[in-house]
């Protein structure tokens, strides 16, 4: 069986979930299957763009990002539903704990695809084989459909499991490259955006072959460091490993909303400052992190946009210091004009475990006087556990909607 | 201007006027080094404005004769050539000579060096201190002073004031105390004659003015003058005039939190001590305060301990000659703790802790009235 193992070189998947919203919308709904299914925002208004829509959406010209009346120009039958992150996010969890159970090796990169290094798993078959078998487990356990690329590094599989979908298996070999990657235009290029694009298209590469065997001088003066990586990953070179804990180094925890118009009404401001604070201090409670720096963003009815910070001598967790922190920080670099757009973000993360405070000889008294109650915190969590003291607080938020795309949530298959 | 000099007692001097020279002044006159000639011998200057030095090298002392073929003048020579030159020369004897358009020429043996001067007119004049506030003290007590306290001043600008050494005179004591308000650091001498001294009963002394003197001063038993105005402090020894101004402000009163009753009380062996804590801070990571913990276990025993969750974890028993009151667990960080220790250099010390989120302190077990080194303690979730 193993002799078409291969035994040269890493064996790297890329298992990327088929429109997994709406998948898994329809596993839950199984009328809504076949229909062409959108996922926004939220649908009453502007902001109301397409998260992600079914393959049978697709087929009608639905892309994401698209707003919705858009949408539903081309596709009148279109049925809009508002996410369901709660959902998505156990049958993500499920996802990954079944790509778990074939190798420890798994990194998540958002909560609908990740990476698997079966370089050591030779016993479970071939390469093709365990791709197979996670496929159809996924498919026969959670009926959510995916599509698996398997190559010799990461990006090659990205690439690969985009080449069929849905349910797609696709093997790229690096002798394949001039076959079946160099011939795809270069903005398909997994690395390549848009800006990247373009100023590719400018000097006449069109193709990731054509970026393949453009001159690497040439290219890093335009691109700099990015560009020598980009020819790289065209050429198949790609080192970077699967990093089992890449998911844990997030670095701070934000979110943003879109008004539904234009505002300079302070009232209008305060009050999403205020949601978008609980919602970060809610995120920072299921991550149990405390934060040292707070961010907001404003984005201008011209779509000028500033962040501006604040850093802080203390650790911050709850909402309320966080709106104070970030009304403050607004309404000191706010020059007056129509909003459309704020932020809130926690940075300078600390797990509230590795958390200490330096005391200070002119205000120690705020904490002497609560000694005796942190020691007997302190020895009930020594005969106890930590845990007695934690779970009441990391439970009781599972309830809210947010609206983050951010990959905390990745932690929490991790976590139990 | 003109005279023949040793090169070894103006190498010296160079150096320790230049402590005070920076090359960042906002004056640019006092990038320069002024160099005065009398028929008593040469002066050097240096200042960057908030601290001034003058250094004396006399034409004779002790039936040696330093300086000669004196024609008295001044000049001002930019101070980033002047050291390297002196300290590059060829022979013993150095003839250094200006003309009216303050061309300065350098010579030693065979060598011959012509820089451009400034005329030492443009060269600001250095306060005159009555010296009627004075008292005197040995440069090695002073020294000690200094090292005991400078330490733990404030590196930050938040609170400027705490980034000087708060000196002053009370009940017969010179006392110095310095706190960047996580730690303190205090130690006090007797002064014997200190009968007209309360007129500068406290001032603040920058400490990087602090550190600087401490670095040109020779470890003696030679005495040093100490003069204080209302802005400005001078130490003065035969050859050296140091002056630095004064930081505006109230220094917090510190005395009263101090912690006066204890509930532990810890005598152990600083050195032991020490090289535990240093042994346990490898594992403490700076961004977490470098934080160590303290427990105190079974009979006299201590456990040192510090734990990185992605490191690892370290435990050290170290035996005490005596623990007295309830039991303990105390983090706090290991470079304050290190850095008090060595401040303190004593074979024992006494540590006295009032509970795990108050500020403990540490005095040497012989001559206990003297040191105080405290520490506020860091607290873990």
């Amino acid at each position: 069986m193993s002799s078409r193992f291969p035994t040269k070189g890493r064996i790297i998947f890329h298992v990327d979930m088929n429109s997994f919203y709406a998948s898994v919308e329809a596993a839950y709904n199984p009328d809504l299957k076949g229909k062409p299914l959108a996922i926004a925002g939220n649908p009453e208004v502007r902001k109301g763009i397409i998260v992600t829509s079914s393959y049978e959406a697709r087929a009608k010209g639905v892309k994401t990002t698209m707003p919705l009346w858009q949408a539903k120009d081309l596709c009148p039958e279109l049925i809009v539903m508002r996410p369901n992150f709660d959902r998505y996010r156990e049958a993500s969890k499920n996802m990954f704990e079944m790509l778990a159970e074939v190798t420890p090796y798994i990194q998540p990169v958002s909560i609908d695809e990740g990476y698997m290094d079966i370089t050591e798993c030779a016993d479970l078959g071939t390469p093709f084989e365990i791709a197979e078998n996670i496929q159809k487990r996924i498919k026969n356990e959670l009926d959510l459909p995916c599509s698996i690329g398997i190559a010799p590094n990461k990006f090659l599989a990205k690439m690969a499991s985009d080449m069929k979908k849905p349910m797609g298996i696709t093997v790229l070999r690096k002798r394949e490259l001039a076959t079946k990657l160099w011939p795809l235009p270069i903005d398909e290029m997994y690395g390549v955006g848009g800006k990247t694009a373009e100023k590719l298209r400018n000097i006449n590469i069109e193709t990731i072959g054509d970026l393949a065997k453009y001159d690497v001088y040439h290219l890093k003066s335009i691109l700099g460091i990015n560009g020598e990586r980009l020819q790289n990953r065209a050429n198949g070179y790609d080192p970077r490993p699967v990093d089992p804990d890449a998911v844990s180094l997030f670095k701070s925890i934000g979110n943003s909303q879109t008004l539904p118009y234009d505002t300079t009404d302070e009232r209008e401001i305060t009050k999403l400052l205020r949601s978008l604070s609980e919602k970060v201090a809610e995120r920072m409670k299921r991550k149990t992190v405390v934060s040292e720096n707070i961010q907001v963003m404003i984005r201008y009815h011209d779509r000028k946009t500033i962040t501006r910070s604040h850093q802080l001598h203390d650790y911050v967790e709850f909402s309320e210091d966080i709106f104070n922190i970030a009304s403050e920080l607004f309404f000191s670099n706010w020059n007056g004009k129509a909003i459309r757009l704020l932020g809130v973000t926690a940075q300078q993360l600390t797990e509230k475990e590795e958390m200490t405070k330096q005391l200070d000889l002119f205000t120690y008294e705020n904490e002497a006087k609560n000694e005796n109650l942190y020691k007997v915190v302190d020895d009930l969590s020594e005969k106890y556990g930590k845990d007695v003291f934690k779970k009441s607080v990391t439970h009781e938020g599972n309830h809210s909607v947010s609206t983050s795309f951010q990959k905390d949530f990745l932690d929490d298959f991790k976590r139990d | 201007m003109k005279f023949n000099v040793q090169r070894n007692q103006l190498m010296e001097s160079v150096q320790d006027v230049m402590k005070a020279i920076s090359s960042k002044t906002a004056i640019p006159i006092l990038s320069g080094m002024k160099i005065d000639v009398t028929e008593e011998g040469v002066k050097l200057t240096g200042s960057d404005s908030d601290i001034s030095i003058e250094s004396f090298v006399p034409a004779e002392e002790e039936g040696i004769v330093y300086v000669e073929n004196i024609e008295p003048g001044s000049i001002v020579l930019q101070a980033k050539y002047f050291p390297e030159i002196v300290r590059k020369l060829p022979e013993q004897t150095v003839e250094i000579e200006s003309d009216e358009q303050f061309n300065v020429t350098i010579r030693s043996g065979s060598a011959e060096f012509n820089l451009n001067g400034q005329d030492a007119q443009e060269y600001p004049q250095l306060p005159k201190l009555h010296t009627e506030n004075s008292f005197e003290l040995s440069v090695d007590l002073l020294k000690d002073l200094i090292r005991q306290t400078v330490f733990a001043v404030s590196t930050s600008e938040t609170r400027p004031i705490l980034t000087g050494v708060n000196m002053s005179i009370k009940d017969q004591k010179l006392q110095f105390v310095a706190t960047d308000s996580h730690r303190l650091a205090g130690r006090s001498i007797p002064l014997e004659d200190s009968a007209n001294k309360e007129l500068f009963s406290n001032i603040v002394i920058p400490g990087k003015s602090l550190n600087e003197l401490n670095k040109i001063l020779d470890d003696t038993q030679e005495k040093i003058e100490i003069s204080v105005t209302e802005n400005q402090i001078l130490f003065r020894t035969k050859h050296l005039n140091f002056l630095s101004r004064l930081l505006d402000g109230n220094y917090p009163e510190t005395s009263r939190l101090i912690p006066e009753q204890s509930k532990t009380n810890v005598m152990i062996d600083s050195k032991e001590l020490l090289h535990s804590i240093d042994r346990a801070s490898l594992l403490a990571k700076e961004s977490r305060n470098n934080v160590v913990k303290l427990t105190t276990k079974e009979n006299t025993s201590i456990e040192i301990s510090s734990n990185s969750p992605e490191v690892g974890k370290v435990f050290e028993e170290v035996t005490a000659d005596t623990i007295e009151g309830e039991e303990l667990k105390i983090s706090f960080s290991a470079k304050y703790m290190m850095d008090a220790l060595k401040a303190i250099n004593s074979e024992k010390v006494n540590i006295s802790f009032t509970g795990a989120m108050r500020p403990f302190i540490i005095k040497p077990a012989e001559h206990e009235d003297e040191i105080l080194q405290l520490i506020l303690p860091v607290r873990t979730y």
